[in-house]
């Protein structure tokens, strides 16, 4: 596809008709800019994060249904646990970028941090990553680094936590079904 | 309407609206739970006819306040619409600012963030003040059980009435007010009072 | 491809994002006496229809010197508890996001699902799908159409909307048995067959509906008050509206030619014919335009489904994989591996291929897209929803920029802001 030319580009991956540029924490912005002017993504969908804490810890079983049912070629497909495949770092930062042209483009843009690292904000590249980044901080407790105004934005000013990780817990309340609980 | 002492609402031919219960023919039946339990309240409230007459107006122009918070509020728009209609029971003046208000429908789930105007709202309406929780959300919490939405909203207002469904149908949420109105006329007294809460 | 971004002068010249924040106005001490600048809460609870949205606002007599936005009052989780059910029983949860156009984030949800899958959905469910998508549309648009007029004055226009509305919903009701939140789309196809009488009611509709919209403009085009409070306000550029991530109406309003179903069609988007209203004024006016000239749009599609819909009578409505897909009820009294499959999806759910997708789809309100990462197993790690209401409000400090208080809430409601959609 061509994007060999965006600095700190560490690896790319094609899946399911989507290409997905990892890109090295420290050189977002530059990154960013780059296909902004260079490659013409001038819309910025969606930043989220990912939390791969626990990932494939449980032992997920290879049973996998697909079209052609399973693909008994599969290494441990034969319901017995397949692991999925490791990840480099706790946190994956997604940049989801759109070329709003003639011809469009989508592109997904990854990052990935440990728990404490930060990563320069894109609000000067795209200024409606604004809130998007305000909502990753608030949420999964990643923090940007230059963003003007990086306080928790969905819930209370003075909540502890950040409830999308996966240490934190769900919450709520136990149901209770009979009078007698 | 004339109010006579003596007459139960059941001998003025009062009924809730329920469609598909039949009252005349063949299939007729008696009045439902609902209303035998109004009855009897009402018997054993025994209102004088100055305190009928109070609680009748009360229950004819019972103004909503303006609460909706999610899904269950585009049914409660619904229900001021030509085809619901809630104007024939006297509720299509809609306030805005609670001190105007009677009734605060509480319509959609209540995140934690949300519960301190809500309870803020409920204490600047005036008394006599009834609240309905609308929806799985409002009574229960709903299907969120999670850190941020409040588990049932009588967790912090007292309730009137709980409104099942997810949203509830506007003929639902119409039940639901009809039976306030009901209870209103029993002389059952608002939630604070039964529940013994601040107001 | 015809030009998509405008070539005509621009709404204003330059940016007026603010700065450094993009998303507050700060009040300007050159332009106002901080002596006479009054802030005011336009609090959770206030009389407009939008829900619980908190505008902090400076005004310095009748304009608004400065404004930021507080949200997360309707903050609900969806995410989190999304990622404690099964793929088959979170497909109830997206719905409640965008509770105006819901059927549009159950179908994200459910097309992610199905890339990750690589499900082969039958084209009756294909078509059905959307003609089920123009419908909530045209539903979310009325629910538009309708507050946003009561809130500016012109009250009897929310009648007149919602009388429409309750037809469509009575055709979500014959066919999916509830009004709202249908949860009608699964992973693969529909939930139950198309049932008889749809067709006949839903033609009905569609020769009803273009003659309601003509209507509503009827009531509003030539209004002088509507007029006067939706023309010139709410400026918005269409490079200011791409950097600050608009979609939908917002951006076609501001001159840019961009719909996701023409632009990167999904469903059989790219089968039927339509157009696509574009605008060129940027202000409130033009985005109402957008609104209504989409509502008749929709009915065009709405009445090209039906005649290949019509068509496809005895075709599956649903993928045929049982690894994925229930059974039909008959076949358990039969089949042991039915009722195998069937167990085995009730109790751990099915199970989908580990990786990860973003999906977009033109939602009533914009692009609204969902990102999915799956571990391989029956519940999803991670759902992301990208609503567009909550990039919506973020225009709403440039559109803001030397405006009266009294436009402040034509603005926002032209939006077209959701707070479901925007807290998650």
């Amino acid at each position: 596809m061509g994007y060999e030319g965006v600095p700190g580009l560490v690896a790319t991956r094609e899946a399911y008709g989507e290409t997905t540029l990892v890109v090295d924490p420290a050189r977002i912005v530059e990154a960013c800019t780059h296909l902004r002017d260079g490659e013409g993504f001038n819309f910025c969908s969606d930043v989220s994060a990912v939390d791969y804490l626990g990932w494939g810890e449980t032992g997920v079983a290879g049973y996998i249904g697909t079209r052609d049912g399973r693909d008994l070629h599969e290494p441990g497909s034969q319901g017995l646990a397949r692991v999925p495949e490791p990840k480099p770092k706790r946190f994956a930062v997604n940049y989801h970028l759109l070329a709003v042209a003639g011809e469009p483009r989508r592109v997904r843009v990854q990052a990935w941090l440990d728990d404490g690292e930060t990563i320069a904000s894109v609000v000067p590249v795209w200024p409606t990553a604004d809130w998007h980044e305000r909502e990753v901080w608030d949420l999964m407790g990643i923090s940007f680094a230059g963003h003007p105004n990086l306080r928790r934005i969905l819930l209370d000013d003075d909540w502890e936590g950040h409830p999308l990780r996966k240490d934190y817990p769900v919450g709520g309340e136990p149901v209770r079904f009979s009078e007698a609980e | 309407m004339a109010l006579e002492d003596g007459k139960r609402l059941a001998d003025l031919g009062l009924q809730s609206e329920r469609l598909l219960w039949p009252t005349r023919g063949p299939h007729a039946k008696g009045p439902g739970v609902f209303e035998q339990e109004v009855a009897a309240l009402e018997q054993a409230v025994g209102l004088t006819t100055l305190q009928k007459a109070v609680a009748w107006a009360q229950s004819k122009s019972m103004w909503p306040d303006t609460f909706g918070l999610a899904c269950c509020a585009i049914e409660m728009m619904s229900i001021v619409t030509s085809r619901y209609d809630i104007a024939r029971f006297g509720m299509e003046a809609w306030r805005a600012s609670p001190r105007q208000a009677d009734l605060l429908i509480v319509s959609g789930r209540v995140a934690h963030k949300m519960a301190g105007p809500l309870r803020q709202i409920y204490d600047q309406m005036l008394e006599p003040k009834w609240v309905i929780a609308m929806g799985a959300c409002a009574s229960s919490g709903g299907m969120f059980n999670n850190y941020t939405v409040l588990q049932g909203v009588d967790k912090i207002v007292p309730v009137d009435i709980h409104v099942p469904g997810c949203p509830p149908r506007p003929e639902a949420l119409m039940e639901g007010i009809i039976r306030l109105h009901e209870k209103v006329r029993a002389g059952v007294p608002p939630a604070y009072e039964i529940r013994g809460v601040a107001s | 491809m015809t030009a998509v971004l405008p070539k005509r002068a621009p709404v204003y010249e330059g940016t007026r994002v603010p700065s450094p924040i993009p998303t507050v106005l700060r009040v300007d001490p050159g332009k106002h006496d901080l002596e006479d600048v009054l802030r005011v809460n336009f609090g959770p609870n206030h009389p407009s229809m939008h829900g619980v949205l908190r505008l902090i606002v400076d005004l310095d007599g009748e304009r608004i010197a400065g404004l930021s936005a507080v949200i997360g009052y309707l903050h609900t989780g969806f995410e989190k508890t999304m990622e404690q059910k099964t793929w088959w029983k979170s497909i109830t949860y997206p719905t409640r996001v965008d509770y105006v156009g819901f059927q549009a984030n159950e179908l994200v949800y459910v097309l992610a699902i199905e890339k990750l899958l690589e499900i082969e959905v039958p084209r009756k469910a294909t078509w059905m799908r959307q003609c089920l998508s123009e419908l909530t549309r045209i539903q979310s648009h009325l629910v538009w159409l309708g507050t946003s007029a009561l809130e500016l004055g012109a009250i009897s226009v929310f009648w007149y909307a919602f009388r429409e509305r309750d037809v469509i919903l009575d055709l979500f009701e014959l066919v999916t048995g509830v009004r709202m939140h249908t949860r009608y789309f699964q992973a693969g196809g529909l939930a139950e067959d198309i049932p008889p009488g749809f067709y006949a009611q839903a033609r009905a509709f569609c020769e009803r509906m273009p003659k309601a919209v003509d209507e509503y403009e009827q009531l509003l085009d030539s209004q002088q008050i509507w007029l006067e409070r939706t023309k010139g306000v709410g400026l918005l550029s269409a490079d200011d509206a791409l950097a600050l991530g608009q979609s939908g109406p917002v951006l076609r309003a501001s001159g840019v030619n961009w719909d996701l179903r023409k632009s990167i069609p999904y469903l059989a988007y790219d089968e039927v014919d339509f157009n696509v209203p574009v605008y060129f004024g940027g202000d409130v006016y033009d985005r109402y335009k957008v609104h209504m000239d989409e509502m008749r749009e929709s009915t065009r599609i709405v009445a090209q489904c039906l005649e290949r819909l019509e068509g496809m009578e005895s075709e599956p409505w649903i993928a045929d994989d049982r690894k994925v897909v229930l059974p039909p009820r008959e076949e358990l009294h039969t089949s042991m591996e039915s009722l195998i499959h069937h167990f085995k999806i009730v109790t751990e759910g099915y199970r989908v291929p580990e990786g990860e997708v973003y999906v977009a789809i033109e939602s009533p309100r914009g692009e609204s897209a969902c990102y999915v990462c799956s571990d391989g197993g029956p519940k999803p790690w991670r759902v992301k929803l990208r609503a567009p209401s909550f990039v919506a409000l973020e225009a709403t400090a440039t559109c803001m920029t030397d405006a009266y208080v009294a436009d402040f809430i034509a603005v926002v409601g032209s939006l077209d802001a959701v707070m479901g959609d925007t807290d998650r």
